[in-house]
């Protein structure tokens, strides 16, 4: 079982909703862990092998109840002077993208032989058609394993609608195939005057919307946020919130289902 | 013979004078403006493409020219000019003269060139971009005016002739150079009130609560619709350009047919279109073909440039991914525009949201963050001094506070309550005496002993006790709302305010006053406390009176006295040759052409 989450642009909810993900699987006695393929951050998490991996995966993986590790994230990067350094499982590692897509996939292997469910998340957009490299931790990974895959959609700046029907647009029309729906997230106000616009986007992209999940002013632990550490106790109860919050809105249940369970 | 004519056969005999930028009365409509006419030779013209009737409380109906640009345009000026020499035409009760304007406005008169600024999200950067091009066109020597049909906002500011319009379009009418902006550049302002409602603000008067399923089914189609044609019509036949911004995507397919703040209002306009995308976040070439993809074609036709807006890295890096929008989308891409550094007033609540402070200065101003809080850009001359500005939603935030400004609220009275139920407000009588504490409008009816809004003006019907800090009362009446322009003198030291009031509730108080004009006194004043309230925002963009204020809180004042508007007039330049400086200028002249008016 496994699936994927991929956003319509940074910080457009991808974390939260595998997070949410996560911890509704582990409620329904199903074994999951998170996995991101690649990450670019500059703060993350020390597993206990010494390999670090991103704050977002590390609360994931609490949020699955199982303990955070190295294959979770295999490869960091990380800004610094002169450009971005590569590091897999810890060690700085000068590699091709080949070599960085292989040992992704090893990581990818071996969690779903140890868990029933392997719950991914992407980076950034999908269609950076000018950066090649984020294809590692978005569509070349959903190729490669052929992981169902749900568009997040951020609506609070507006213009959710073009953005997951541009990024449905640009992915390749063979890879399509895998794109099984979109949710909308941080969504204030009235659910129903959404409708109209949801049922065009289905009908024009065969996409099916899997919910709405309404703003919530969540606390979870995040990456690139200097100010207040959020604990994962902290985290976890802003968690439960957004789910209950999420009952009657989001269809956590057709994830799972499209995941292979 | 009307008096004026002596004046005007002066002009004639003159030379052609152009702007004329040393005269006390420039720019009397815009900056840029030709002046070889001071007074135009065809008044009364009574034509409704260039003015209208007014009534006047001194003199009753009147002809009114305060938005007709038409003589003061260059080549009407010269033409004018040349004809009125040779003709030998006597006065203004001359034929001659009549046919002669005739004459003139065929050749002349024309619409306005009309483009819109679309964005993909909002915060995309539309209104900076739609300031920009006001300013890039008016240094140009056009007449140019902005226009956003429909805008959700609670920074409002008050038009000369007593209207309410969003805070953005002002400042954007002044990087236009237009001197006094009419209501009809905003004639649709909504003000969130909270649980889903709105005020809307109709022509600069409000007009009404509505909920959004309520604005799109019953205003949209009835009010708002006539609006839109009447704005667009009148500022198309008085501007060259009218630039128009839109709002947030125009690609929301649950409302497209009934949103009258994107689409329609181009179709309206017949308006090329700019679709500007913010590239901070990722995803932008999704936002951009999504958005594209998802307009009706021939609104998507209307469509001529994109500007990818808001770069933080190396242009260069962004070239490819802008030929590939190119390719993708056959639409030209303008400009890739960095992430500038100018100073101007933000329009966004969404992106005041998260601040906590503005500036990094000595002096601690302690704000509280009403959740209604309105007109908060009052707030923003104080960082010219050595000030920190600091919101604050708890008393414990409010240690090492050297001030206290209280500022406006859509909702006095639940925002009163809210003081009191964080304790901010018990902090603040703590603090009376012992630093200055100034409220404005909102801020400043708290203060008082008593409030009563007995109608629910402000929501539901309610009383509540105030601060007491001044002997005052304040109640709202059944209706009416005072929006007006402010000039008086800050009366301790005699200088000079400018700024303007918008409030439906009405205060007596007891205390002395703090301002004054020729007809009126204003506010309150307990100087030995160091207690200010007044109705009047702005008074913080001169330099005297927040001077005073920041002095009296031991701040170390600037060695250089700011003035606000000088402060936002350089920015505003600033901003334009970033922008400029950014643009492929060859597509920018096609789409706004002389050719094209």
């Amino acid at each position: 079982m496994r699936i994927m989450f991929l956003g319509t642009s940074s910080n457009s909810g991808k974390t939260t909703v595998a997070a949410m993900m996560c911890r509704y699987a582990a409620m329904q006695g199903i074994s999951a862990a998170p996995f991101k393929a690649s990450n670019l951050s500059s703060s993350w998490y020390i597993t206990e092998s010494g390999a670090p991996i991103g704050i977002g995966q590390a609360f994931q993986a609490v949020a699955s109840g199982v303990i955070p590790q190295a294959d979770m994230n295999p490869i960091l990067l990380r800004p610094e002077k002169g450009g971005v350094v590569r590091f897999l499982k810890g060690q700085p590692r000068n590699m091709s993208d080949e070599t960085a897509v292989s040992e992704a996939l090893a990581s990818f292997d071996s969690l779903s032989g140890r868990y029933s469910l392997v719950v991914c998340e992407g980076s950034g957009s999908p269609v950076e058609l000018n950066l090649s490299g984020s294809d590692i931790a978005n569509m070349r990974m959903v190729r490669e394993r052929s992981i169902p895959t749900i568009i997040v959609g951020d609506i609070e700046r507006g213009g959710v609608f073009a953005a997951i029907y541009g990024t449905w647009k640009l992915i390749t029309e063979e890879d399509r195939k895998h794109l099984q729906g979109f949710v909308i997230n941080r969504f204030r106000g009235d659910v129903s005057v959404l409708y109209p616009g949801i049922e065009e986007l289905e009908s024009m992209t065969g996409m099916r919307c899997f919910g709405v999940i309404p703003y919530m002013d969540l606390r979870v632990p995040e990456e690139d946020t200097s100010e207040s550490k959020v604990s994962c106790q902290e985290g976890l109860r802003s968690l439960e919130d957004l789910l209950l919050a999420c009952k009657d809105s989001v269809d956590l249940n057709g994830m799972l289902r499209i995941s292979g369970a | 013979m009307r008096p004026i004519w002596s004046k005007i056969s002066e002009e004639i005999e003159g030379e052609l004078a152009g702007t004329r930028g040393s005269c006390p009365y420039h720019p009397s409509h815009f900056r840029n403006q030709d002046c070889t006419f001071c007074y135009c030779p065809f008044y009364p013209c009574n034509d409704p493409d260039l003015g209208e009737v007014t009534e006047s409380r001194k003199v009753g109906k009147i002809w009114n020219c305060t938005y007709c640009n038409f003589i003061h345009r260059r080549d009407v000026a010269a033409y004018v000019h040349g004809r009125l020499r040779e003709s030998r035409i006597s006065g203004s009760e001359d034929p001659a003269l009549r046919e002669l304007f005739e004459e003139t406005k065929m050749k002349f008169h024309r619409t306005g060139k009309a483009v819109m600024v679309l964005g993909a999200t909002s915060d995309a950067g539309k209104s900076v971009i739609v300031t920009a091009i006001c300013r890039i066109l008016n240094d140009r020597g056009y007449s140019v005016t902005p226009f956003k049909s429909q805008n959700m906002s609670l920074n409002s500011r008050v038009t000369y002739g007593g209207h309410e319009i969003s805070m953005i379009q002002d400042l954007q009418a002044r990087a236009a150079g237009i001197s006094r902006p009419s209501f009809r550049i905003n004639p649709i302002l909504m003000k969130p009130k909270g649980d889903g409602m709105s005020q809307v603000i109709l022509e600069g008067v409000p007009a009404g609560d509505y909920t959004s399923a309520d604005y799109y089914s019953d205003f949209v189609p009835g009010p708002g619709t006539d609006v839109l044609r009447k704005s667009i019509d009148f500022l198309q036949s008085r501007y060259d350009f009218v630039v128009m911004e839109g709002a947030g995507s125009p690609a929301e397919i649950n409302i497209y047919d009934s949103d009258i703040a994107n689409m329609r209002a181009a179709e309206a306009a017949d308006a090329d279109c700019i679709l500007v995308v913010n590239v901070e976040w990722g995803g932008s070439y999704a936002y951009a073909v999504g958005t594209l993809d998802l307009l009706h074609s021939k609104d998507r036709e209307r469509v001529k440039a994109i500007m990818l807006n808001n770069l933080k890295g190396e242009v260069s890096g962004m070239r490819a991914a802008a030929d590939d929008i190119e390719r993708i989308t056959g639409i030209p891409v303008m400009g890739i525009i960095p992430h500038l550094d100018f100073d101007l007033p933000k329009e966004d609540s969404e992106s005041f949201r998260g601040v906590k402070t503005l500036g990094r200065g000595r002096t601690v101003v302690v704000v509280p963050k009403f959740p209604r809080i309105s007109n908060f850009t009052d707030l923003d001359p104080l960082l010219h001094e050595d000030v920190t500005v600091r919101f604050v939603s708890s008393p414990d935030e409010m240690e090492g506070a050297a001030a206290v400004v209280l500022p406006g609220t859509k909702s006095t009275i639940s925002d009163l309550e809210w003081l009191k139920a964080t304790g901010i407000a018990d902090r603040i009588l703590s603090l009376k005496g012992k630093v200055p504490i100034l409220g404005i409008c909102g801020g400043y009816q708290m203060m008082g002993r008593t409030l009563s809004d007995p109608f629910g003006t402000e929501g539901g019907p309610s009383e509540s006790e105030g601060l007491g800090l001044f002997d005052m009362e304040t109640e709202w009446p059944e209706s009416g709302k005072k929006t007006e322009i402010f000039e008086g003198t800050y009366i301790p030291t005699g200088d000079r305010i400018t700024g303007y009031e918008i409030h439906s509730g009405l205060s007596k108080s007891y205390e002395g006053p703090m301002l004054k004009t020729q007809r009126y006194t204003e506010g309150s004043l307990r100087a030995d406390e160091m207690l200010f309230g007044t109705y009047v925002h702005g008074l913080f963009d001169k330099p005297c009176f927040r001077r005073h204020f920041l002095s009296k809180a031991g701040c170390a004042l600037a060695e250089e006295a700011v003035d606000h508007d000088e402060h936002v007039e350089k920015n505003i330049d600033k901003l334009a040759h970033g922008v400029m400086n950014a643009m492929d200028m060859e597509i920018f002249n096609r789409i706004f052409s002389e050719e094209s008016l």
